[in-house]
């Protein structure tokens, strides 16, 4: 069996929906959605951009985390009708032509993950880290950034390590879609 | 076996697809025209459903049907027979009668067009219940002592003569409180029917345990099912038997005759999808002078719910671990009002070692002796238990290494002699043990003519690395790159691999992988030595594999592609099995290693950390020893949060769940890591399997936490006898 025979319907039984445009990964996309879809669910079951997961549904476990305008926000707590007008980043949008980015690349080698359920979270908040200044760049610093993203298999020490290689390597892709 | 690939780093071959976002989880999977599923939770533990009101919640936008009792297929219980591969976690079925066993338990499937409107219409649900006193919250809060299990008791000697004479003795109660997995990826269920067949997407760590209830529930032939897991948001137990979310939702896709996808919230998940069973342990340990154990006894008491009986094995590790002649073991079973227990990591284990380990280390104290010390004196240089010799044991090697990588020998043994500043040191340490098995299994190989090979195995990769290891024992063996092998797991339709639990997936499903390849050779030297071959004519005993190619004694050598090429053919296939053999009446097989455990207890601010672990772990031969690393140090973080802050809260008045949900319980993140080193012996053990690996998934976990509370009470002076040991008790007791 092949996912992509499998496409979603739509929401035709809907109560009272919202035209929202939403850009994710530098493509536009235009949904009609009931208010109360959260941006997880959006990217999820109507744009079937199922790399972002859903570990808790409370922003609790960070799984979810998506950039908003660059920054790392949980998905689960932000309405999809709030994003029009803002660029949304998911891990689909890590790696580019040329490759996997820094932060992949580094996951990859020093097996910073086990499962792989919370490692598309783990890497959009280890990215908007390695961009944002008022993070300092020791361990400690990182693991208290860090912490919003829950690694049930334990995979802590493998996932800082790759964090301060790719911030060696100089986490060269862009992190805020590709449009920008 | 002197290895290129096998034993060998490399990353993992699904890698790409757990970062790129392209791995099919099952939460993942959407079909035509399908439904969401949204269960209804009874809000009480103990008593009967009167009535339940649906009508709001049927006029609600996109409300297709609700399931309850009375509106559901008539179904059949699963026999739930391990020999016939067709367990289940809870044997009742949803909505099977009016009857409320425990708080969440399913009492109605709302099916709608959208996740939202599901969601929204079964808060919508209400019900009217008859509630019963007397419900059960824990084990922790009752003295009921349960029912004794014959199955589970053992003795050699008379431990109670020798405790009654020994001049150094101990007794003490352990207890240890309900642990929830908090696996990231919640139970989801996509069930589809095809043309009288049910196709069913699970997370799940045994497709074919899930295929076989399936079919006897639903009544089906075996052919009529087919479950798929391609990818599990792990597991750690709780996805290794069907839950009844499942049989829910394939019943609903039945009746409606479109498919219905449920994914639990994690306040259900925690409510109804399993949990390591709260325990009470009463440890009696007797040493003569010099510390020789001369009586173990290990009391027993675990939790199961009332709708199914599930036993974790708390004992079974105790009469292998120390030398000593005279031992017993006994277990009770406690039904209480909470959702069904089942295996959680290092099952029945990671509980018992806990109480042993720090039984030994109270025993330590009561002789003024090393804790190390103590251990050695009683080391067990064949199974005491069974009486066979260890196929290997090394764990004198892992007390030796650990210890002098710690600098155990600069412990101050007085309790919080050691001391940094504000911070007061504790030093604990522990053993860790898991068996070794490993079950039959068969697999399939297909060489291609493209010169690519395809390993298929009705297993499944719960994080492990099971896909990458299978591609590593085909690249070992045929000399084909890994970038050029295929690994097809998580189908119950490929021949049959075991359940991913009990870390013997390794040493099950190699052996089996490399028999079918090896019958693919075969298959390939027939092609290559028959008419028109490449070999025609030469004996096929004298063609060798090297590099992915076929070669004779004159040096000629031809590509398995090439070969298949020529000959106008596709492929060719091998199937293979592979099971244990004698070796399981001539050796004892079990994995052993130790902690070292550096904690720091700060009184001032009462901030108790891990600050430092070393463990030396003999798992065999690493297939992967990156991946395998990897196993132990998840399971030493897994072991903080049941020292220090796991626990599921039930409240002694109703039985209700408190803290179903990741704010409210507490598991280690990035900021709770301590320094972390872990050591992985390498000592192939051959007389388990020809790859010499026993499996490296629950080990980790086991004798950890009571490395922690040694170390607490070496800090401190307090011993805290309850997990977790949070705050409140080390600054209370």
């Amino acid at each position: 069996m092949n996912m992509k025979e499998y496409s979603r319907q739509g929401d035709e039984a809907g109560s009272a929906e919202t035209a929202v445009t939403l850009s994710v990964n530098g493509e536009m996309h235009q949904l009609r959605i009931s208010p109360n879809v959260v941006l997880l669910d959006a990217l999820r079951d109507r744009l079937g951009l199922t790399g972002t997961k859903k570990g808790c549904d409370h922003g609790q476990c960070g799984a979810c985390t998506v950039h908003l305008d660059g920054q790392a926000i949980n998905s689960c707590l932000k309405l999809a009708v709030m994003c029009e007008g803002h660029e949304v980043t998911t891990v689909e949008g890590l790696a580019n032509d040329a490759g996997l980015h820094p932060v992949q690349q580094a996951f990859l080698e020093h097996d910073a993950y086990q499962c792989g359920f919370c490692t598309p979270g783990q890497m959009m908040s280890a990215t908007a880290l390695l961009e944002d200044e008022r993070i300092g760049t020791d361990d400690a610093a990182v693991r208290e950034a860090m912490s919003g993203n829950i690694c049930r298999c334990g995979a802590y020490k493998n996932i800082l390590a790759a964090i301060q290689t790719a911030r060696g390597q100089g986490q060269a892709a862009p992190t805020a879609g590709k449009t920008s | 076996m002197d290895t290129q690939v096998i034993g060998h780093r490399t990353p993992r071959v699904d890698g790409e697809f757990k970062l790129t976002g392209r791995a099919d989880y099952t939460v993942d999977w959407q079909a035509q025209n399908m439904l969401y599923g949204y269960p209804v939770p009874a809000s009480i533990a103990h008593g009967t459903l009167e009535k339940l009101h649906l009508d709001t919640a049927r006029a609600m936008p996109g409300v297709v049907d609700i399931f309850h009792h009375g509106h559901f297929p008539k179904l059949y219980r699963s026999p739930n027979s391990p020999t016939h591969q067709d367990q289940v976690s809870e044997v009742r079925l949803p909505f099977e009668d009016e009857r409320i066993h425990y708080d969440g338990q399913y009492i109605a499937l709302v099916v709608a067009e959208s996740f939202e409107q599901a969601r929204a219409a079964a808060h919508a649900v209400h019900a009217d219940y008859r509630r019963e006193s007397g419900a059960i919250a824990s084990l922790l809060d009752t003295d009921r002592e349960g029912r004794l299990l014959a199955s589970e008791g053992a003795s050699r000697g008379d431990p109670e003569k020798a405790f009654d004479e020994a001049p150094v003795k101990i007794d003490h109660t352990y207890h240890i409180a309900a642990e929830s997995h908090m696996q990231m990826e919640v139970h989801a269920t996509l069930a589809e029917w095809r043309d009288e067949r049910l196709i069913v997407h699970e997370s799940s760590q045994g497709v074919v345990y899930q295929h076989k209830a399936m079919a006897r529930i639903f009544g089906l032939p075996d052919e009529s099912v087919e479950v798929v897991s391609h990818y599990i948001g792990s597991g750690f137990g709780n996805k290794l038997f069907m839950w009844p979310h499942a049989v829910a939702t394939a019943g609903a896709a039945q009746m409606l005759g479109r498919p219905v996808k449920t994914i639990l919230s994690r306040q259900q998940d925690m409510e109804s999808g399993g949990n390591r069973p709260a325990s009470r342990q009463r440890l009696r340990l007797a040493a003569d002078p010099d510390g020789r154990l001369v009586s173990m006894r290990h009391d027993s008491t675990t939790e199961t719910s009332f709708v199914h009986r599930y036993v974790d094995s708390l004992g079974s590790a105790t009469p292998s671990l120390y030398a000593c002649d005279n031992v017993a073991i006994s277990q009770r079973l406690l039904e209480v009002h909470h959702g069904t227990p089942c295996p959680m990591r290092a099952p029945g284990e990671t509980s018992g070692i806990h109480a042993l380990e720090t039984a030994l280390d109270e025993l330590a104290v009561e002789l003024e002796m090393d804790p190390l010390e103590l251990r050695r004196r009683n080391y067990a240089d064949q199974d005491p238990a069974s009486e066979l010799p260890w196929s290997s044991k090394h764990l004198d090697d892992c007390y030796t290494s650990a210890a002098k990588r710690f600098g155990w020998e600069r412990r101050d043994p007085a309790p919080g002699a050691m001391r940094d500043g504000d911070e007061i040191i504790g030093w604990g340490m522990a053993t860790a043990s898991w068996p070794a098995l490993r079950m039959p299994c068969a697999a399939r190989v297909e060489l291609r003519d493209d010169g690519s090979v395809m390993a298929a195995c009705g297993t499944q990769d719960i994080g492990t690395g099971t896909y990458t290891i299978v591609a590593q024992t085909v690249a070992e063996l045929s000399g084909v790159p890994l970038k050029d092998i295929e690994v097809r797991l998580g189908e119950s339709t490929l021949p049959a691999g075991p359940l991913s639990g009990g870390s013997m997936v390794t040493a099950t499903a190699l052996p089996a992988v490399a028999a079918a390849l090896r019958n693919a050779f075969d298959a390939l030297k027939e092609v290559a030595t028959g008419e028109g071959g490449a070999f025609e004519g030469s004996d096929p005993e004298s063609l060798e594999i090297e590099g992915g190619a076929l070669k004779d004694d004159q040096g000629k050598r031809v590509s398995f592609g090439e070969m298949l090429t020529q000959q106008k053919l596709g492929s060719v296939n091998g199937e293979g099995q592979a099971a244990p053999g004698d070796e399981k009446g001539q050796y004892s097989f079990r994995s052993f290693g130790a902690h070292f455990v550096e904690v720091r207890w700060d009184p001032g601010i009462s901030r108790l950390r891990v600050a430092r672990v070393v463990s030396s772990i003999d798992i065999g031969r690493a297939i992967n020893p990156s991946a395998a690393r990897n196993q132990v140090e998840g399971s030493i973080v897994m072991g903080i949060g049941m020292a220090l802050t796991e626990k599921l809260d039930y409240d002694p008045r109703d039985a209700r769940l408190i803290n179903n949900n990741y704010a409210d319980y507490i598991v280690p993140c990035h900021a709770d890591m301590p320094e972390i080193g872990v050591e992985l012996l390498d000592n192939p053990d051959y007389a388990f399997n020809e790859f010499g690996a026993r499996g490296v998934g629950e080990i980790g976990l086991t004798g950890i936490a009571a490395a922690i509370g040694n170390a607490v009470y070496h800090a401190t002076g307090k011993r805290i006898r309850d997990l977790p040991i949070t705050l409140e008790k080390v600054m209370d007791t």
